[in-house]
């Protein structure tokens, strides 16, 4: 695998955020859109929002050396406001707290939630503005780099944009199983929902290979790496195939089969999902391909 | 206050690396950590083919892409024009690195943060030049004021038109280039 300064850590970063505020839109869509029929699905996503989330910034942390070593270093995180990780972590810090207070809400925990209940709007108007602007945050993390022409794209933010979404319904979808396994059957009306934002993120992800094979050379070589390169079998089969096209065609049998399909297969297609979307993260970071400078 | 760069002519470098052993010496690195690379471009088929030694090392970007990602402050431009990192501000969290188009930075594990080349800037205020500068066989580099129109790195670069590394990329390098 080429030479990255960043790895796993990073990558898992960027996904669980990712998932996470995913997993906040979806909550909060159900709960506006269709409160009676889908609210174990709101409250899965709600639940698994924050803590997503406040996993991924953990490994961000554990990423840092100096940071991480001397924890008071991390103050000076916020000094410069043309970084983007100096947003991302203004950002994650005002969605992190949101999150926990809309899932205590929502779920009525505690005096807190029931408190909270009272201003269950506000919650999801604010929390879904920064639940988008983590989501946005981690693709505009690495589109601004001119270190790696590959991720220097406006298309980035979009891909992760579109990403975060699918992943986040998937994360609903299972937590929702997990607290009711009954409601298996109402999943179906999801299946729609992964079908429409399955195909945003195939065709912007195509767009972004296409575009990057003419973008520059260096965009080239890395868009190269993906499709016959050393990292196109997990391309292919993991980012294509097992995170994108299975779990399309299953939410289509799943959508007209209505509440037949086996619960195995809709929660299978669930964590292909998730699979995909991590692994969607590792291949665009680990094809990193810096300019030709000499 | 004078405004520092260098140039450097490939066609007199042999691919020695005396600079790389010079920095690492100077700047008390390990075996495997360097400010200072030698890249090698091949060019032509046979018979006539060349190979040339391309000396790279932090640009010190009037314009640094480094210095805009740090989310710390951690990487800052000193009046000479030097791109230097402040050790006791930086996490370590590697977006710098990213940044640099010409891969120039790297970890140090022992302090946990990212360093590079900073022009031996202690050594500059004290009178002297750069170590990579003074330990070159062939005298491939010149170390200088670019503002000063009557040094010897301006004259240089005037009459040989050097460039720098990939001015499109806006980075705006103090490290000039003659390459043939
Ligand atoms: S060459 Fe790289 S490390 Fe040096 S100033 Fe430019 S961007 Fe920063
Ligand atoms: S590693 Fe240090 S110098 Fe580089 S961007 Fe992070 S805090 Fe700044």
């Amino acid at each position: 695998m080429p030479e990255s300064a960043w790895g796993w850590l990073i990558v898992a970063y960027l996904f669980l955020a990712g998932a996470g505020s995913g997993a906040f839109l979806a909550a909060v869509a159900c709960d506006l859109l269709a409160p009676d029929w889908s609210r174990t699905l709101a409250r899965a996503g709600s639940l698994a929002a924050g803590p997503l989330v406040t996993i991924g910034t953990v490994c961000l942390v554990l990423d840092l050396e100096a940071g991480l070593w001397q924890p008071w270093r991390q103050i000076y995180l916020v000094s410069n406001l043309s970084s983007m990780i100096t947003w991302g972590v203004i950002i994650l810090s005002a969605f992190i707290p949101v999150a926990f207070l809309y899932a205590a809400a929502l779920n009525e925990i505690t005096f807190v939630g029931r408190f909270a209940k009272k201003y269950l709007l506000h919650l999801e108007i604010v929390g879904s503005v920064l639940a988008a602007s983590t989501a946005a945050y981690t693709g505009v993390l690495i589109a601004v780099v001119n270190g790696v022409p590959f991720w220097n794209t406006p298309l980035m933010p979009v891909l992760f944009m579109a990403s975060a979404i699918s992943t986040g319904l998937a994360v609903a979808m299972i937590g929702a199983a997990i607290l009711d396994i009954n409601t298996i059957k109402t999943l179906s009306n999801f299946a729609l929902g992964h079908l429409i934002f399955l195909s945003v993120e195939a065709v912007v992800l195509m767009m972004f290979i296409f575009m990057s094979l003419t973008r520059s050379v260096e965009a080239a070589a890395s868009a190269d790496m993906l499709i016959s390169g050393v990292l196109s079998p997990y391309f292919w089969v993991i980012v294509v195939v097992l995170g994108i096209v299975l779990p399309f065609l299953l939410s289509i049998v799943e959508y007209y089969k209505y509440g037949e399909l086996h619960k195995y297969l809709v929660i299978g297609a669930d964590l292909c999902v998730l699979l995909g979307g991590m692994s969607l993260r590792a291949v665009i970071i680990f094809s990193a391909t810096p300019p030709q400078v000499i | 206050m004078p405004r520092y760069g260098i140039a450097i002519d490939t066609t007199k470098c042999i691919g020695c690396h005396s600079c790389r052993v010079a920095c690492q010496n100077q700047q008390g690195l390990e075996y495997n950590q360097s400010f200072n690379w030698i890249k090698e471009k091949e060019r032509g088929k046979f018979p006539s083919f060349a190979k040339e030694f391309v000396p790279l090392q932090c640009n010190q970007c009037e314009n640094a892409p480094c210095q805009r990602v740090c989310p710390t402050g951690a990487i800052y431009t000193s009046p000479e024009g030097v791109v230097l990192v402040h050790k006791e501000r930086c996490v370590g969290c590697k977006y710098c690195i990213e940044a640099c188009p010409y891969k120039v930075r790297t970890v140090d594990h022992h302090e946990g943060i990212v360093v590079k080349c900073w022009f031996c800037i202690d050594l500059v205020r004290a009178g002297g030049e750069p170590a990579c500068v003074t330990t070159c066989p062939t005298q491939v580099r010149i170390f200088g004021d670019l503002d000063d129109p009557g040094s010897r790195i301006s004259r240089f670069i005037a009459t040989h038109r050097a460039e720098p590394l990939r001015p499109d990329l806006g980075t705006r390098p103090r490290i000039f280039y003659k390459r043939s």
